[in-house]
C-alpha cells in the first residue's frame, strides 16, 4: 500500500530523517495559522495518490501574503481526475543542491538495492535511460541492519558524506516498515543541513497486518470486501464473469476470453486451498455484478480440492449460467456432485471459454 | 530429472496443519507408487511424538534429522511465522526446501533466503506448488496424475497454470522431465535461471516451457541464459495496469515487465511464445 507524502514523511522523521516543517490542512484557510511558523515562503502540496504530481499542477508556490488564495486554487483542483481533499503546506527550502535516492527490493538478487543519483527531482527511469552512469546502485545483504560504509562512498561517489546518515536511515525505514520503496526525490541540501523534500513509501501488503495498517487504501471498496473473504479481484468492463484458482491460471483466463474477442466482468481468484464457504462467496459476489449473465470457473486443484468448490458452485445456487472447467485433486467427486446437479462441466478452458462466449458474446 | 530422484528424503514442516496433513498423504501415496522415500518425518513445534497418516512428529527440525535420513523439505508454516521455518532448516542442514506457503511478507524472504544461502540451502518458492519428477518424487502440491514422464522440462512462476500447461502436454502426449514453479512472488529462492541451468546439465531432459506472467524481467533473464530449445508462455497481457491480479508479483511497475513488451521483446529474440496454453504442444513439438 502506498502512503501518501505526509504519511511517508512521519515515518521519515520518526526515524529521524530531517523533513520540512509543514502541516496538513483540509480548508484553505487552516494555513493562515501556521504561516508564522513555516516562514515567508510556502510550498502547498495536493495529498493526492497519483504519479507525476507535479507537472499535473499538484504542486504551487505561494509567499505569506498568497498562501489562502493559492490553496484555495488547489482545493479546487483534480489532479488527474482526482479530486484535492488535503494539502501538505511546508516551509521552502533554501535549497543548494538536489539528489536522488531509493531503496527496493531487487527481483533478480532477491536483495535490497539502493539507488543514487547526483541529480534529484527528475524521472529516474529517464535519468538512467539518456545516462546510465548518471545512477549509481548498490546491492545489500537483507541480513545487514546498516549499510556498511564502503557500499555508501561507492553509492555517493563524489557527493557529500553528509548524505550518508540520512540514506542509512532510510535503509531503516525500508527494512523497518516492510517497504517494497523507499524513495526521497529530491534528497536536498541547504545551509542548515540536509533534507527530504519528497517522500514516497510503498509498504508490502502481505505485511500491512503487522504494520498496524488495517484498512489497504489502494483497494476499492468492493476489492476489500472480497479480500476479506481470502480472495483477490479486479473489476473490468465486460459481461463474462471469472473465477478461477490461482493468479496465473485466472488471468489466462482473462487473455484467452480477450483472445476470442470477449469481455471478462471481472479477475477473482480464490487462492490457494479454498473451501466451500470461500467458494460460495466467490460465486455470489462475482454474479452480484450487474451485467453479467454467465460465470466461467476455471480450476485446476492442487491445494485447492474440486470437491470443495463444486459443494460451494452448488452452494451459491446463482442465476447466472455458471460453466465449469475442473482438473486435478478430488476431481472425480467434485465432477460427479456437479454433475448430479445439472451444471455444464468442460474439459479444456479453450472449450469452456467459447462456451460462455456463446451465452454472451 | 533435477533436485532430486527417488531416493530424496523428504520432511514436511506445520505436517500437522490441514494442508501439511492432506499432501503429506498425496506426496507419500505418490512415493509408493513410484517405489521412492518420500516423507520420512514430520516437524510442528510442541508436536513430538504425534503421528500422521503414520510418518513421526518431531519438535524441531533438528530432532527430526537425527533420527531420519533426510535432506529436503516442504514447508507448509503459516506466513508470518513461514521465513523463520526457511531458516531453521537451512540452519539444521536441510540442502533443498521447497516453501508452499503464499503471502509470506517480502523481507522475511529476502532474509530467509540470504540466510539460506549462507548455508548452501536451495530455496525453491515461497508461494509455489513444488516440484514434481514423474516416476521418480513430488515434492509439494501438484495433482501428480496429469504428469507423465518425458523429456520435456516445465518451470512456472504461476501454480495452477503449471498444471493447465502439464495437463496440455501429456494429453499430446509429451511427457515432463521435471515440472518446477518457482513462485508468483516478487523474492523468489529459485530463479528461471536458477532452474535452466539444472536443465542445462540434465540428460533427460530436451527442451524446457517457460510459463511467466506481468512483472520483472526474470524470463528474459532466464530465456538468456539457457542453451536448450525453450517455448514461453506469458500470462496477463489482458491485466489492467496498476491492478493487482492476484500475486503480489503480478503487478504491473510502472510500465515495467508488463505482458505485452513481455512478449514483445521474447519474439525479438526468436523465442517461441504461445498466445494461449493449448498452443504449448505444437510449439514443443517444432523445437524438439
Amino acid at each position: 500500500m502506498k502512503l501518501l507524502e505526509y504519511e511517508a514523511k512521519r515515518v521519515f522523521a520518526e526515524y529521524g530523517i530531517p523533513v520540512p516543517k509543514g502541516v496538513v490542512i483540509r480548508a484553505p484557510e487552516e494555513v493562515a495559522a501556521h504561516l508564522p511558523d513555516l516562514g515567508d515562503g510556502v510550498v502547498l502540496k495536493a495529498q493526492v495518490d497519483v504519479g507525476g504530481r507535479g507537472k499535473a499542477g499538484g504542486v504551487l508556490f505561494a509567499d505569506a501574503k498568497t498562501a489562502v488564495e493559492t490553496a484555495r486554487e488547489l482545493f479546487s483542483r483534480e489532479i488527474k481526475g482526482v479530486p484535492v481533499g488535503e494539502i501538505l503546506a511546508e516551509e521552502r527550502l533554501p535549497i543548494e543542491h538536489e539528489y536522488y535516492v531509493s531503496i527496493a527490493v531487487d527481483r533478480s538478487s532477491r536483495q535490497p538495492v539502493v539507488l543514487f543519483a547526483d541529480a534529484g527531482g527528475v524521472e529516474i527511469e529517464k535519468m538512467a535511460e539518456e545516462d546510465e552512469s548518471a545512477v549509481r546502485r548498490v546491492i545489500v545483504s537483507p541480513l545487514l541492519s546498516d549499510i556498511p560504509p564502503f557500499l555508501m562512498r561507492e553509492l555517493l561517489g563524489g557527493a557529500p558524506e553528509e548524505l550518508a546518515p540520512v540514506i542509512n536511515s532510510l535503509y531503516h525505514v525500508f527494512q523497518g516498515k516492510d517497504a517494497m520503496l523507499a524513495e526521497i526525490n529530491p534528497l536536498v541540501t541547504t545551509a542548515r543541513g540536509v533534507y527530504a523534500a519528497d517522500a514516497k513509501l510503498i509498504v508490502d501488503d502481505n505485511a500491512l497486518a503487522r504494520q498496524g495498517i488495517t484498512v489497504n487504501r489502494d483497494l476499492s471498496e468492493r476489492e476489500r470486501e472480497a479480500e476479506k473473504h481470502g480472495f483477490s479481484y479486479v473489476e473490468l468492463d465486460g459481461s463474462i464473469g471469472v473465477i478461477g484458482n490461482g493468479a496465473g491460471l485466472t488471468m489466462s483466463t482473462l487473455d484467452l476470453i480477450e483472445f476470442y474477442n470477449g469481455r471478462a466482468a471481472n479477475f477473482l481468484d480464490v487462492g490457494g486451498g479454498a473451501d466451500q464457504e470461500r467458494v460460495m462467496h466467490a460465486v455470489k459476489l462475482v454474479a452480484s455484478m450487474p451485467g453479467v449473465n454467465v460465470i466461467v470457473v476455471n480450476l485446476l486443484g492442487g491445494i485447492t480440492r474440486c470437491d470443495e468448490v463444486a459443494k460451494g458452485i452448488i452452494a451459491a445456487g446463482v442465476a447466472p449460467t455458471v460453466i465449469v472447467r475442473m482438473a486435478g485433486t478430488n476431481e472425480e467427486e467434485g465432477r460427479r456432485l456437479l454433475a448430479e446437479c445439472g451444471y455444464r462441466m468442460l474439459d479444456s478452458m479453450d472449450t469452456a471459454v467459447k462456451a460462455a462466449m456463446e451465452v454472451s458474446p | 530429472m533435477i533436485y532430486g530422484d527417488k531416493n530424496l528424503g523428504v520432511i514436511v514442516q506445520n505436517i500437522t496443519g490441514k494442508q501439511g496433513t492432506f499432501h503429506t498423504e498425496l506426496m507419500n501415496a505418490y512415493a509408493r507408487e513410484v517405489g521412492g522415500c518420500g516423507v520420512v518425518a514430520g516437524v510442528a513445534p510442541g508436536k513430538a511424538g504425534r503421528e500422521v497418516h503414520g510418518v513421526p512428529v518431531y519438535n524441531t527440525v533438528k530432532e527430526a534429522l537425527r533420527e531420519h535420513d533426510a535432506t529436503a523439505s516442504v514447508v507448509f508454516v503459516p506466513a508470518g511465522a513461514a521465513g523463520d521455518s526457511i531458516m531453521e532448516a537451512a540452519h539444521a542442514g536441510i540442502e533443498l526446501a521447497v516453501v508452499i506457503t503464499e503471502h509470506i511478507p517480502v523481507h522475511d524472504v529476502m532474509k530467509a533466503t540470504a540466510y539460506a544461502k549462507l548455508h548452501d540451502c536451495t530455496v525453491i518458492g515461497p508461494n509455489c506448488p513444488g516440484l514434481l519428477s514423474p516416476g521418480e518424487c513430488k515434492l509439494g502440491i501438484m495433482p501428480a496424475h496429469l504428469a507423465r514422464r518425458g523429456n520435456v522440462g516445465v518451470v512456472s512462476r504461476s501454480g495452477t497454470l503449471t498444471y493447465e500447461v502439464v495437463d496440455e502436454l501429456t494429453r499430446a502426449g509429451i511427457g515432463q522431465s521435471t515440472i518446477v514453479g518457482i513462485g508468483g512472488d516478487p523474492v523468489i529462492g529459485q530463479t528461471f535461471v536458477d532452474v535452466l541451468a539444472r536443465f542445462d546439465e540434465d540428460p533427460h531432459t530436451k527442451a524446457v516451457v517457460v510459463i511467466g506472467e506481468v512483472g520483472g524481467n526474470l524470463e528474459e533473464e532466464g530465456v538468456r541464459s539457457t542453451d536448450l530449445p525453450v517455448v514461453t508462455y506469458i500470462a496477463g497481457v489482458s491485466a489492467p495496469p496498476e491492478k493487482r491480479m492476484g500475486h503480489a508479483g503480478a503487478i504491473i511497475e510502472g510500465g515495467e515487465g508488463d505482458a505485452r513488451s513481455k512478449v514483445r521483446r521474447l519474439r525479438a529474440r526468436n523465442i517461441p511464445v504461445a498466445s494461449r496454453p493449448s498452443e504449448i504442444p505444437g510449439l514443443i513439438r517444432e523445437v524438439l
